[in-house]
Formats: C-alpha cells, structure tokens, sequence
C-alpha cells in the first residue's frame, strides 16, 4: 500500500474543502477545520494496477489574518494548490504560497487547480495569467468542484506526481544490530 | 650488531684497501636498495613489537572489526575507559559537565517529569482506593491474607484493555502499521489526524520546551503517544492505563527505531516494509481483568459513597438532638391544650420534672406527651385538680352532664350555652335546668331547640304506634292476625332501634293492654294486663329485648276513640304502643380522649 501525503493549499474559500468532499473518502468533519485548522481524507487512485491512497490534508485556508500552519505541510509529497478563476488574489497569492510551502515541504510536486470553471463568464484569470503559472513551474488544470469536471484528473495528476518524482524506495530488510 | 651479509676479506695492505673500496661502492651502486629492502625484513623478522606509526594506520580498523565479532574490545576497555573517565572527572569535573550538559539536561528533565506523573497517579489512585468502600474491603482483604494493600490495590484495579495501536511516521504523518488487523479502516486518517493534533498542540502552545503530546483522554479511553524521532507509536487505552504502559511503548519503539531504521530513513510512503513491525507492536495489546472488581467508577460514581457517610452523620445528629427536640415540641403542644397548666418543666435526675393543673376533663397528658414520642417513663408529674373555664372544656363539661342526642349542638356565647336542634321535650326540660349549674355556664339558650325525635325516627315512631294487636271478646290469646301483627311491630322496633342508636338516644316500648267497655272496669283491668304482658312475652320470644319493654294497663279507662260503637269495642281490645325516646345515659368515666 503507498500512502501520499498532499497538502491542499490555498487561499480561503477557493473550494478546497468543496474538491475534497464529493470524491474522497471522509472520517472527520468540516468543523475541524475551526478546532484543529486541519482535516484530513483519503483519496485512493489507481495508478496502473497500483493503489495510491492520498492522504488530503485539508488544511485551513490562508485568510489576511492568519497564514497556512507551516507544520501542517512539513513532510508533504506533494501540494495541491486551488485559486479560485472568479478572484484575482487567490491566483496572485499562489507565489507567495508556493514559497511558504516550500519553506515548510521542500521542493515537491504540485498542481494547481483554477477552481470553479462552471463560472468561467465570471472568470477574472486570462489565458496569459495561466501562462504566467505555467512559466514559473505549476502545473495548471481547470477543475469544478460543482461539476465535478477536471477533479479526478487532477486527483490522477497528483498521485501521478508523487510517484515519478520521488520513486518509493524498496524498503530494505530490517537491519539487526547487535545488543 | 646485525652482519652486513658482505663477506669480510682481508683488508691489509694500501692497494687492497683501495680496491677494497671500489668495491664497495660498485656493491653499493649495484645492490644498495635490495640491501636495504634485505635490512628492514631482518629487522621485521626479529622484533615482534609493532610501531605506533603502523597501530595508528591499523587500529580504527581493528576496533571495527574486533567490536563487529564480539564484545570482548568493550570488555577489555571498560576498565580503562572507566578509569579515564574517573580520572578526568577528579581532575577537572568541569570539562565533562559541559560535554554532557545538552545530553543530561533533557534527560534528567524527563526522567523527572515521568517519575512524578507516574507519583502522582499512584497517589491519586491510593487516595481513590484509601476512602472507598472498596478500598476498605481491600483493606481487609490485606489484613486479612497478610498481603500489603499496596499490593491488593495493584491486584484490584490493574483493569485496562489497549485497544489499537498506531506506528506513525513522524514527518509526514503517514501510517506505517496498525493493529489489530481489521479494527478500523480508517486508520490511515486516524493517525494523520493525531499527527495534525500533534501539530496543532505544539503550535498553539508551544510545548516543544517540555516535551510533545503525550496523553490525552476522552471518557475511559487514553490514548498514549510515545514519540521518536522518526516515527511515533500511538496506543489506544480503555480504563485505567498501567504506569509500565509508556514504558512498554517506549522500548517497542525503539526496537523499531533500531531494527528498521533503513526503511525509515528513507520511507517515502509504502509502508510494505513495516508489516513486519507488526508482531511488536502485538506485544502491546493486551487485556488485563480483575475478575473481582466492579463496574469501573468513573466521574462522581466515585464519590457516590459520600452520600451514605453524609446520610449517616445526619442521622446520628438527628438522632441526638432528637430527644430535646421532640420533648420541646411535646411540651409546647402541652401547654396549648386546654384544661391543662404547667407550671413547671425541669430536667431533673435525668427525667423530665413537670408539675401542672389540670381540669378532669382535659385530655391525658401521659397519653398526649407519648403520642408525641416522649417515653412515658421519662417524665415525673404531678397535676392539681382543678376546674378550666375555658371554652373548650366548658362545652366538654356540658356535653357529659347533659349527654346531648344526635342533632343537637352546643356552642358557648360568652357564658351563654348555645342548645340548638331537635331532642325530646324530657331531655329539653332536663337540660334547662341542669346547665346554669356547669362550671363556666352563665345561662342556657334553648330558644333554638325543637321538642322530637328526629324526622326518621319519628315516622318510624308513629308506624308502630298506629298498629294494634286485637283480641276477640274477654280473650289474651294471641290469634293468627295478632301473631302476624307482633312479628311486624318486633321489626319496625329492630328499626327503630338502630336509628336511635346513630342519634345517640335511649328508646323503650310501651305495651298498653286495653279492654272494652263490657264487664266490671276491675276485670277489664285485669284483662288489659294479661293481654299486655301477652304482647310483651311475645315480643321478647321474638327478639326485643326485655329491657325495652314497659307494661301498661289501661282497662277500659283511656279508650282509643272509634267512628261507631262496634268499632270502638273491636279496638280497644287490644294491646297498643307507645315509643318512648329518652335521653342516652350521661358518658360514665372521667377521662374524655380526643
């Protein structure tokens, strides 16, 4: 069994919470979200005859007032970034939230998905603002959590990520040591 | 001195010696590196020792490899290195200090930390099992079997059931293994979650100067968090954790941290390799019952055996003050009666002294102070006679002497005695003269009385006395009709009887024998009499008692009036009835109960 874990990162109410509940697997309740800042699912994808189960980590989103527990993101494989096409800041903050996890996570796959494409008339995000992403290095998809459309692509995209970037190592046999 | 390996020849002589040397120097030219290469090997091959040039190339090796085969280097060394250690403790303490410090501290810290949480859970629960119920059982059981208590308690309360437990992994959270098998299947996110809390604890108040999250509880279940620096075992504990717990948990951890630290290092998420942790981390499940022990005490059922020690108190205060207060409640009720005067209440000789008045008619005192749960046998007193003119005794007082019937009622006016309803004129006559004689009685009303019997009484009354039991002509035989008529006049009196009982008055049958106006009045007379006392005996023999009766003969003198003479002769021979009411007897006895 591979376990992931990824990190869903963005600003508040860009639909986070939203992508995770219709297509996951949910034990705990939204309201951790205001005890603990944290909720966490599972998300199992099948990646040619490999099951990888993705533990999404639903963390609180980033208000003006309070920033992304850093030690929510330590040891992450990977960070699922979600702005939200009908609010300029949640794209613009997508820099400075990559450095913060970064900072937290290192250097580790992501994606980005530019939520609520069921309200593309009310769009504020150009063609040249995902090219601006894709040139600094995210991966960007169009998903909607209302429609369901590009979720579990992006789910697939993720779990594929993790996998290529930092190949599991066979875990070797337990070393004996001497008393 | 080591020979040269050259052989020696003769060397006299001045040409020889420059040959000699030529020769020499064309040897050395020729063979000066083998033979130097031939000295060292000599060299070698002689002395055994080893120079500390050649021990310092070798000996990291060899320590390697010696520790690697067995522990005999460590065994061969502990002697010197405790000795240097020692040694360099006495000669400069400090220099030691200052190495272990940032090792010590945090150790010394913990171990601190842990033997006081451990202290304090053995008292607490001393402390729990010292005042329960059950601890004095327990306590019993100790002196009982000679075991200590502490060893009984150990005994008694070890209940506990580790339910699951969790390997984590510490960066990232992941679930590394848990057991048993099946038992949740979202144990993946459980121990995410409990990493999150982790988290989220550390963040909010910063604990890491302390240590981590450790314990927490929520109802009987404990959940233990033995941390590690790459992964933590999390042990999920109903009832009443032992203190050997985390201990067990820390060592399963380290084992763990030991025996895998390969697959932990570099764990990036397949957790295959940590099935094999799983027989460990079996180890810690475990039940431990006490066949003996009752449903776990939790929250306030702890201290539920307070409520009979408060319950008990009360009742022995109760109890010891209730003597006083019942006596003082006793007394009050007493001095409040009517007819009754106490002049004095003392506590004397351990009785109770009372000395008072009391009018005959009020109510015992001995029996008023014992329905008031004195004991009769406490109390001494002593009552003066005398006479209350107080309402309530006023009216008891006129109520024996004058036995009023039922209907009647008496009130007091001042000194006036109220009579009021409906009695015989006799006892109306009686009462008029006998109540301005009553103690406390200044005068009687009787302008509310009715001379009578009662309304049921008197129909029953004037039934009996409109029969007649006929005779034919100078007979006292009773004929079949008479017969008939006495059976009649028998039940109609039962009746009668039986109303005048509910009022409270004194009745009698007056049988008056007649005869008619033929025949000298002396035996009509005579014969008036016989067919009275023949009415009588016949009454009696048909229940009535004797006592009830009266005999009158009236002859022919008195006749009762009839339209025609024939008529007038035919019932007047005959025995006719008068019901008498009188007064019930005055209550005989002194004493009136309420």
């Amino acid at each position: 069994m591979i376990q992931k874990k990824v990190c869903m990162v963005g600003v508040y109410g860009t639909g986070k919470t939203s992508l995770v509940q219709r297509y996951v697997h949910s034990l705990f309740s939204a309201k951790y979200h205001s005890t603990v800042g944290v909720k966490i699912d599972r998300k199992a994808v099948e990646l040619g005859g490999t099951t990888v189960n993705l533990l999404l980590w639903d963390v609180e989103g980033r208000t003006a007032d309070q920033d992304i527990p850093a030690s929510y993101l330590r040891g992450a494989h990977a960070v699922f970034y979600v702005a939200d096409g009908t609010r300029r800041d949640t794209f613009e903050q997508l820099f400075d939230l990559r450095e913060h996890a970064r900072a937290a996570a290192g250097d580790v796959p992501s994606v980005v998905a530019l939520n609520k494409a069921d309200l593309k008339e009310q769009w504020l995000l150009t063609p040249a603002d995902s090219a601006k992403l894709i040139t600094a290095g995210f991966h960007v998809l169009s998903t909607s959590a209302k429609t369901g459309d590009g979720v579990e692509d992006a789910f697939r995209q993720i779990a594929t990520a993790t996998m290529s970037a930092a190949p599991t190592q066979p875990v070797q046999p337990p070393v004996r040591h001497g008393n | 001195m080591p020979d040269d390996g050259v052989p020696e020849t003769a060397n006299a002589g001045g040409t020889g010696d420059v040959s000699i040397r030529e020769l020499t120097e064309l040897r050395e030219l020729l063979f000066g590196g083998e033979r130097r290469q031939l000295d060292e090997l000599r060299r070698r091959l002689d002395t055994t020792e080893i120079t500390p040039e050649e021990l310092a190339e070798k000996l990291p090796q060899a320590i390697v490899q010696r520790a690697a085969r067995d522990r005999q280097l460590a065994i061969a060394l502990a002697p010197t290195v405790e000795n240097a250690i020692s040694e360099s403790v006495r000669r400069n303490p400090h220099e030691i200090a200052t190495a272990i410090f940032p090792v010590l501290g945090p150790s010394i810290r913990k171990a601190i930390a842990e033997t006081m949480a451990g202290l304090v859970n053995t008292i607490n629960r001393a402390i729990e099992h010292s005042f329960s119920p059950q601890g004095i059982r327990w306590r019993v059981e100790s002196w009982r079997t000679g075991v200590p208590f502490a060893q009984i308690v150990m005994r008694h309360s070890l209940v506990y059931r580790v339910e699951q437990v969790f390997l984590v992994h510490a960066g990232t959270g992941l679930l590394l293994a848990h057991v048993p098998e099946g038992t949740s299947d979202d144990a993946d996110l459980i121990s995410g979650m409990l990493t999150a809390i982790g988290d989220f604890v550390n963040d909010s108040f910063e604990p890491k100067q302390t240590g981590e999250l450790r314990t927490f509880c929520a109802g009987d279940l404990t959940v233990i968090v033995e941390p590690g620096p790459q992964a933590y075992v999390a042990a999920v504990v109903r009832g009443q954790p032992p203190d050997t717990l985390p201990t067990k948990l820390q060592t399963t951890l380290e084992t763990i941290h030991l025996q895998w630290s390969n697959p932990l290092e570099s764990f990036q998420g397949d957790a295959s390799g940590f099935v094999t942790t799983k027989p460990l981390l079996d180890d810690c499940i475990e039940t431990v019952l006490a066949s003996d022990r009752a449903a776990r005490q939790q929250g306030l059922k702890r201290f539920a055996w307070v409520i009979p020690v408060v319950l008990l108190l009360a009742a022995v205060t109760w109890w010891g003050t209730r003597g006083r207060r019942q006596w003082d409640a006793a007394l009050t009720r007493l001095e409040a009666e009517p007819g009754i005067t106490v002049i004095r209440a003392e506590r004397e000789d351990g009785k109770w002294q009372l000395t008072g008045m009391r009018d005959p008619l009020a109510t015992n005192p001995a029996l008023l102070l014992a329905s008031r749960g004195v004991d009769s046998t406490d109390v001494v007193a002593r009552w003066e006679p005398y006479i209350s003119t107080e309402p309530a005794l006023v009216l008891a007082r006129a109520r024996r002497v004058l036995a009023p019937p039922g209907g009647v009622t008496l009130k007091l006016d001042g000194d006036v005695l109220v009579v009021e309803g409906r009695a015989p004129a006799v006892w109306i006559v009686r009462a008029e003269s006998l109540a301005p004689a009553l103690a406390g009685v200044g005068s009687v009303d009787l302008s509310r009385m009715t001379p009578g019997l009662p309304a049921d009484m008197e129909s029953l009354a004037s039934a009996i006395e409109r029969r007649h039991v006929l005779f034919a002509p100078g007979s006292d035989v009773l004929d079949e009709a008479a017969l008939a008529t006495t059976v009649t006049i028998a039940s109609q009196f039962a009746d009668i009887v039986s109303a005048a009982r509910t009022h409270r008055f004194g009745l009698a049958l007056q049988v008056v024998g007649r005869a008619d106006p033929t025949g000298t009045e002396r035996d009509n007379l005579a014969l008036s009499r016989r067919r009275a006392s023949a009415v009588r005996d016949r009454l009696i023999a048909l229940g009535v008692a004797a006592t009830q009766l009266t005999v009158d003969a009236t002859g022919s003198n008195d006749p009762l009036p009839a339209d025609s003479p024939a008529e007038h002769a035919r019932l007047n021979r005959s025995a006719s009835f008068a019901v008498q009411a009188r007064p019930a007897a005055p209550t005989s006895g002194s004493e009136r109960q309420r």
